[in-house]
This record gives C-alpha cells, structure tokens and sequence, in this order.
C-alpha cells in the first residue's frame, strides 16, 4: 500500500484546514477541539462497567455520572478516528505496521509506547486538556494556562529526546 | 450573536453529539491529511528531522486566532458563549512536562493516536491503552493533586494580560513569530536533512505575505474595536456648543435641548478619558456613595458655585441627579452668574443606568450590534469602581454598587412613600396575620400562589405570564415601586422577588425587618383591604438566571461554576433526606441560607451587610465568579439568591429552581454523600 500512497497536504495549508475547523468547532459547540477527554471517559466508562461502586464513589470520574460516554468530547474522539479512517483509505495510508526505526527492537517500541501514552494519559487530565483541547484550542483563545502548557510540553518533550532517540534508529 | 451548544447549555443534547462527531471527523481528517497519522512524523519535531507539527500546528492557531479574536471584537460571539480553560498554572506547569515526556517518549499525543490507530498503527494503539490506563491512574490518584485545584473556582486568564500586552499587541506579535518560525523551521529542515519542501518557495513567501497582512488586518480591528466607535466622538468634538450669552439665550437653548447632554455622549467621553469634562453628581453624599457614574464629583447644590468656580467656561460641567429637576435649577443658577458651559444629564442618572448600563441582554427593543458592544465595554468600565479609565482593559471586573439593584427599605422610608400611588406594598404573610393588621394599603399574597408544577416538577415558580397575571390583578404596572414584607420567612419576601425579577421588574425592595420591623418601628396598621384597578402587565419572560439541572450539570462537569448548596447542613451530609435520594450534587458547597439572617428579639432581618461581605468573600473569588444556588425546591436559595446578586453585588448569581427535589428523583444524576464538596 506504501507505494500508491499520496504524499502529504502542505502542512501549512493542512493547518489552515485544522485552524477552520478549530474555529468551527468554538461557533457552533462553544468549545474548542479534545481528544484525551474522549479517552478519560472511555477509561471511566470502562470502570464503572468493570467496578461501578467504586467509580461512582471515587471523586473525579464519579463527577461524570452513570453513563461518562455521553458526553459530546466522546462523540469527537470517535469522530476524530472515523475522519483518520476515511483520509488514511482515500490516501492510500492505511496499513497494519508497528511504526518504530528498523535497528530498534519490538519490544521496547512497544514499552516505550505504552508508557509514553500512560503517562501521556495522566497528564493530559492533570492539566485539564492535551496538545488538541489545552494548547491548541485554549492556545487560539489566547489562553494563559495554555501557552504555558504548550511550552512546558515542548522543554519536556526537547529534553527527554536523547533518551529515547534509538527506538527510531534504522 | 452567536449562541453556542454550550451558552444554549445544550452541549449533551443529540444535535451537539451530532455535531461533535462531524467535528471530529474533520478534526481527523485534517490531522491525517498533516502527516500526524505517523509517529515517525510526529516524533521528528523533537529531532529536527520533520518540523510539520510545529508548522501546522503554528498555522492551525494564527488561523483560528484572526477568526475568532475577529468574531469577538465585531460582537458576532461573546466569550460568555464559549467554554474555555481556566488557568492553572501548577497543574499546567506540571502537567505540560509530563505530557512532554510522554509525547516523545510514545510518539503520539491522543488526537493524532486515534488518526494513528485508524490508520492501521499497532503503536497509537498501545499508546491509546496506555493513556486510557493513565486517566484511570489520575482518577485513583487524584487525593494526590487534588489540592492543585483547591481554588473552587478557577480564573479565567488571557495570555495578553498576563504579559501586560494589549490583545492587539499581542496578537500582532503572534502572527509575525509565526511567519519566523516557519522561515527557521524550513532553514531547519534544510540543514538536518538537506532539503527542505518550502524554504525560498514562491508559495512560502506568498503565504508570509498573506499572513503578515491577516495579521494587520487583525491588529487594526482588535486595536480599533475596543475603544468605542471613532466616528461618534468625533461628531461630539465637533458641535460647536453654543455660547449662550443672555436670559433669551438660555430659553432657547433651552428650548433646543442645547443644554443637555445625552447619556451615550456622555458614556463615551468619559470612557475614552476625557480630561476637559467635569461630572457634577448633585444628589445626597450617601445616595453618591451607594452608586455613581464613574469620575463624578460629589457637590451639593449650595457649594456648587463655590466649587465649580475652577471649571467656570472650562470644558464642559455635566450635572446630574436622579431626576432632571434639581439638576435643571442649578443649571440654570449656574448660567446666570456666568457659567456658559454647564450642562444637564438627558434622563438623569436613572437614564444613564438604563440606557447605558443596562444589560443587552435585558432590552426589549433591539439594539445595534456596534451599540451593543459600547454597551459591554460601558458596564465593564462604569460598574468598576477603582482604577483610572485606561485600565479599564484588564479582565477583572468587579460589580460594585449598582445604584440600581433593589436592596432594602427601611420603616421610615416606607413609611413615607406607603401613600405614592406607584408604590405597591405587597405583604406576604399568612391570612389571618394580614387580617389582623397590616401596612396601611398592602395586598396580600400568598407566596405558593406564585408556584406550581412545572413539567413534572413541583413548587417551581410560575412561568411569566402567569405571574404577570397575579401582578395585573394587584395593579402593579411595570414601573410600579413594590414593596415586599414578609413575616417569619424571608425567603417569602425574596421568592417573590424572583417572580418580579422573572419579569425584569427591577424596581422592588424589601421591607427591612419584615412586618415586624414596621411594628416595632412604630407605624400605624390598618385592617382595610386595598382598592385597585386591574393593570395589564407585560407577560414577557426576561429571565436569564434560571437554569436547569442540565446546565448545572454541565458546569458541574466543567467545574465552571460554584454550587452553592443552601439547606441544613444535615441534608447536604445525607444524614437527613426528605428527598428520593440524600446527599448533594458532587463539588457542591454548603451554605446553610438561614445562616445569612438574625433575630434580634422577635424580629428576623439580614446580617450586617459588612459581615455577609466577609463570609462570601472566602467562598466566592470574584464579583462576576458564576455562582449557582439551590435548595429543595428554590424557597431557601432565592434569599441567597438575594443576598449574593442584590446585598453584595455579585453579577452572575443562577438559580436551580427545581433543586434537590429534581435533581435527587433522576438517578441518571452523580449525587455525592459526606461532609467534602
């Protein structure tokens, strides 16, 4: 499939598309882009199917109620993969693949994703939002805590890089 | 003005679920379309190898920013219709790291995981479960960082303040960053890996050149939107204000309404600081106290020559009262020792507030969109009482004595006006206590007549037009003055309140002290029953302050307003339950309403007003802090309703009406037992 595959959109004009549908979404939800909400509702849907008592008595997910999954963030997540899907066919992108550097093995491509997405996953409700619904929805209202986010996420993000730079190395 | 899913409080209906998924659709595909469905990709930013997720991501924000700031400042949305983060900066601080080393640690973040997973990615899909795990972790954990979100309500902070730029500054800088930061990203990938897609581009440059003029474009109407319309004040400099030199003159004058100042001119040329008007507020030192419009100087009638003597010919002296009569005298006494520039208020400052200051939202007549925003921009800067005018930008906006809200009255006062036709006293105690004595002409009312099931609910007040016939059949008229006394329940006094505010009535009181303040004060009883025409009062609803359990709800998730739990401590613990089910609405604070009253012997009044002020204070940051306030079934919540909105001045008070009787029958809702919100 890699072969026919169409090369990508110019990203400035692919951000031009993502800023008009950012905007879109704020006219007529009234909020911005999210996703790691989708996944935290996911998670507690999965509790309170797995361990209700507990769930609903715990603080944070017990805020969401009975059903967590009825919630319009959960709607866009599912959105977000649909819309994936769709643009990965008409592209010619979609393929089974574990995505990693050739020289780099399964294994810790596999652990460092794993915990890369946990602690992605934990921090994401710490600072109420990821890269979608913190720094950039809250970043395009021009939102203190957002660029402060934003900047955090990128010093980490520069700093951690040489530890994890083998798992890409072909 | 735009209303949004979520100012509609609509956001969990089915057209927004609906909504949301298309959203997310496109949100996919342009994530996709970027290239973020590859963690290689995505990851590449971090070694300089692929610069596409600073670049689109840069663009993706430029471009919503000119649209939306451009929405914001021609008044198509308002920020009140759009929900936004609240600032954090320790979660935020803390919580950008982890993501950061989570982020290239995975080579995911959770959007582009889910484009990733959709595309066929084994590892967006471990990465997914793996963020699933970590939210399920926070949940467990969340003891640990719950004191970051100690502040009940959290602030709302925009970046430009936070740096002390204006927002038109701010966002002119942005745009220009960007165009250099997508040069540096290009020179970047350039030298990493020896070529690069777009530098010296004809379509780059094109693109910088765009950006850069949407840039100004944007910097000229955020720079020019705020300070009020040009063009008005403009005309105003110009009239030329007539010399007015003899007795025939002033009539003339007079006559032309030369001598007036119309309340918008006035607003205007104060709010765009005006050094050459002097504002003369004519009225007693403790109504000026109360309220008045911002840079007044308070100056009685006889000291008016004496004090304005600096200002003689200088400028223009502007007088105002409540009404046009004492203003009117000693404008006319002030022209005949010379003064040739003295003016009167149009409408007084009754005609201010409601022209200038009242609410948008509020207005039955519609009002023109650049009016509108004047009209925003006046209340945020003549109903905050500290700091010169050019301050009047930040976003700090405390409501202050506000002249008119209604608050209480005392014995003496009523006493005085009880004969005024326009005034309407309505007592709300039980029958026989009216029938044995009452304020001379009061009507009686019995308060649950104003209540009724409303769709299932019961006791909820009574939609407008049916308390509009209550109020037609005591021949109430909308500018009628009413006067509320109550017996041993304030929160009679004050749910009658909400149906007058139901109807924007805004003109009504309190009898301080109830029925037995005006016993004990002294003052005469009568037995008689009242005598009146039917009225015909307006049916229209203005409420903007009732809110359903969906809406509560929503800012419960959102955490975006503070709910106030006003019954007995025993039923918000759970210990006691008259209810489907005990406890109370998760994250709810409770205030018990009955702590808020004293009995001074017999007689039940508020507190001191000082000592309300300090106890709301602790719970309640900031004047404009959105505040929700229930109780069973909204009796109790209207005196604290009352309390929060007319005694202290907090402008975004919201009532849940149907309260805990609603909330606690839909088992669909979270409810929360123990002492901790």
């Amino acid at each position: 499939m890699k072969s026919i595959s169409k090369p990508y959109m110019n990203p400035y004009l692919a951000g031009i598309f993502l800023g008009l549908v950012l905007t879109g979404s704020y006219l007529i939800l009234g909020a911005g882009l999210g996703a790691s909400s989708g996944i935290a509702r996911v998670a507690a849907g999965l509790m309170s199917w797995i361990m209700p008592a507990h769930t609903e008595n715990s603080i944070y997910f017990g805020a969401w109620g009975k059903n967590p999954l009825a919630y319009y963030l959960v709607f866009m997540f599912a959105g977000t993969f649909l819309g994936g899907l769709i643009s990965a066919f008409l592209s010619g992108r979609f393929g089974f693949e574990m995505e990693k550097g050739k020289k780099s093995p399964t294994r810790k491509r596999v652990l460092l994703a794993l915990i890369g997405g946990l602690l992605v996953g934990y921090a994401s409700r710490l600072a109420q939002g990821c890269t979608s619904g913190q720094a950039l929805s809250g970043g395009a209202m021009l939102l203190t805590g957002s660029f402060v986010f934003l900047v955090c996420l990128f010093a980490a993000g520069y700093a951690g890089a040489y530890f994890v730079r083998r798992q890409w190395d072909d | 003005m735009i209303e949004t899913f979520f100012s509609l409080g609509q956001l969990d209906t089915a057209n927004a679920l609906f909504m949301s998924l298309v959203t997310g659709i496109l949100f996919g595909i342009a994530l996709e379309q970027a290239g973020f469905g590859s963690s290689r990709r995505l990851s590449g930013v971090f070694y300089f190898k692929d610069m596409a997720v600073i670049k689109v991501m840069f663009t993706a924000m430029i471009t919503a920013i000119i649209c939306l700031q451009t929405a914001l400042s021609f008044g198509w949305i308002s920020e009140q219709a759009l929900y936004l983060n609240p600032t954090l900066y320790k979660a935020q601080i803390i919580g950008g790291i982890i993501f950061g080393i989570g982020f290239v640690m995975g080579g995911w973040c959770p959007g582009t995981a889910a484009v990733g997973a959709a595309s066929g990615k084994w590892d967006a899909l471990i990465f997914l479960g793996g963020a699933v795990a970590g939210s399920a972790l926070f949940n467990e954990t969340y003891f640990l960082v719950q004191g970051l979100y100690a502040e009940r309500y959290q602030h709302l902070a925009f970046i430009y303040d936070s740096l002390g730029l204006g927002r038109e500054w701010f966002c002119l800088l942005f745009v220009a960053a960007g165009i250099l930061i997508f040069w540096c990203m290009e020179l970047i990938e350039n030298k990493t890996i020896g070529k690069s897609a777009y530098l010296n581009s004809q379509f780059l440059k094109r693109f910088s050149f765009v950006l850069a003029a949407a840039g100004f474009f944007l910097f000229l109407v955020t720079r020019t939107l705020p300070v009020a319309d040009t063009r008005e004040v403009a005309d105003f400099n110009g009239t030329a204000r007539n010399i007015i030199a003899s007795e025939s003159s002033l009539l003339s004058s007079v006559n032309h309404a030369e001598d007036h100042m119309e309340p918008e001119e006035l607003a205007q040329r104060i709010f765009s600081g005006s050094k050459d008007i002097v504002l003369v507020d004519i009225r007693p030192e403790d109504e000026f106290a109360r309220f008045h419009i911002r840079t007044a100087k308070n100056i009685q009638l006889k000291d008016l020559a004496e004090q304005l003597e600096p200002y003689k010919n200088k400028g223009w002296v502007v007088l105002y009262s409540n009404g046009m009569t004492h203003p009117a005298q000693a404008r006319d006494a002030l022209f005949r020792i010379g003064y040739q520039n003295a003016y009167l208020l149009t409408d007084g400052l009754e005609g201010f507030v409601e022209r200038c200051l009242k609410p948008v939202s509020l207005r039955s007549e519609p009002i023109p969109e650049n009016l509108a925003a004047q009209i925003n921009q006046w209340r945020r800067f003549f109903l905050t009482d500290s700091g010169p005018p050019d301050e009047f930008k930040k976003p700090v906006r405390p409501v202050q004595n506000l002249a008119d809200m209604p608050t209480l009255i005392d014995p003496q006062l009523l006493a005085a006006r009880v004969t005024n036709p326009d005034t309407r006293v309505i007592d709300l105690r039980s029958q026989p206590e009216y029938n044995t004595a009452h304020i001379p002409g009061a009507f009686a009312l019995n308060i649950e007549s104003l209540r009724g099931n409303l769709f299932g609910v019961p006791s909820c007040l009574l939609p407008a037009a049916m308390i509009s016939q209550h109020l037609s059949l005591m021949g109430v008229r909308p500018e009628t003055f009413v006067v509320l006394v109550y017996g041993d329940k304030v929160q009679d006094a004050t749910l009658a309140g909400m149906a007058l505010e139901r109807l924007a009535h805004e003109e009504y009181t309190i009898l301080s002290g109830g029925f037995t303040g005006w016993k004990s004060a002294g003052m005469a009883t009568d037995t008689k029953l009242p005598d009146t025409a039917a009225s015909s009062y307006p049916t229209e609803s203005k409420d903007q302050f009732t809110v359903d359990y969906k809406t509560v709800l929503s800012h419960m998730n959102h955490r975006s307003a503070l709910i106030l739990d006003v019954r007995p401590k025993a039923y918000y613990t759970g210990e006691k339950s008259d209810e489907a089910r005990a406890g109370h609405i998760p994250g709810a604070i409770n205030r018990p309403f009955d702590q808020d009253t004293q009995k001074t012997g017999e007689m039940l009044e508020f507190k001191p007003i000082p000592e309300l002020q300090t106890v709301y204070e602790k719970i309640i940051p900031e004047k404009n802090s959105p505040v929700i306030v229930h109780c069973r079934n909204g009796h109790q919540a209207s005196q604290t309703f009352f309390v929060l909105r007319h005694l202290l001045g907090y402008s975004n008070i919201l009532w849940y009406d149907a309260g805990w009787t609603e909330w606690a029958a839909r088992t669909d809702l979270p409810v929360k037992i123990g002492d901790s919100p």
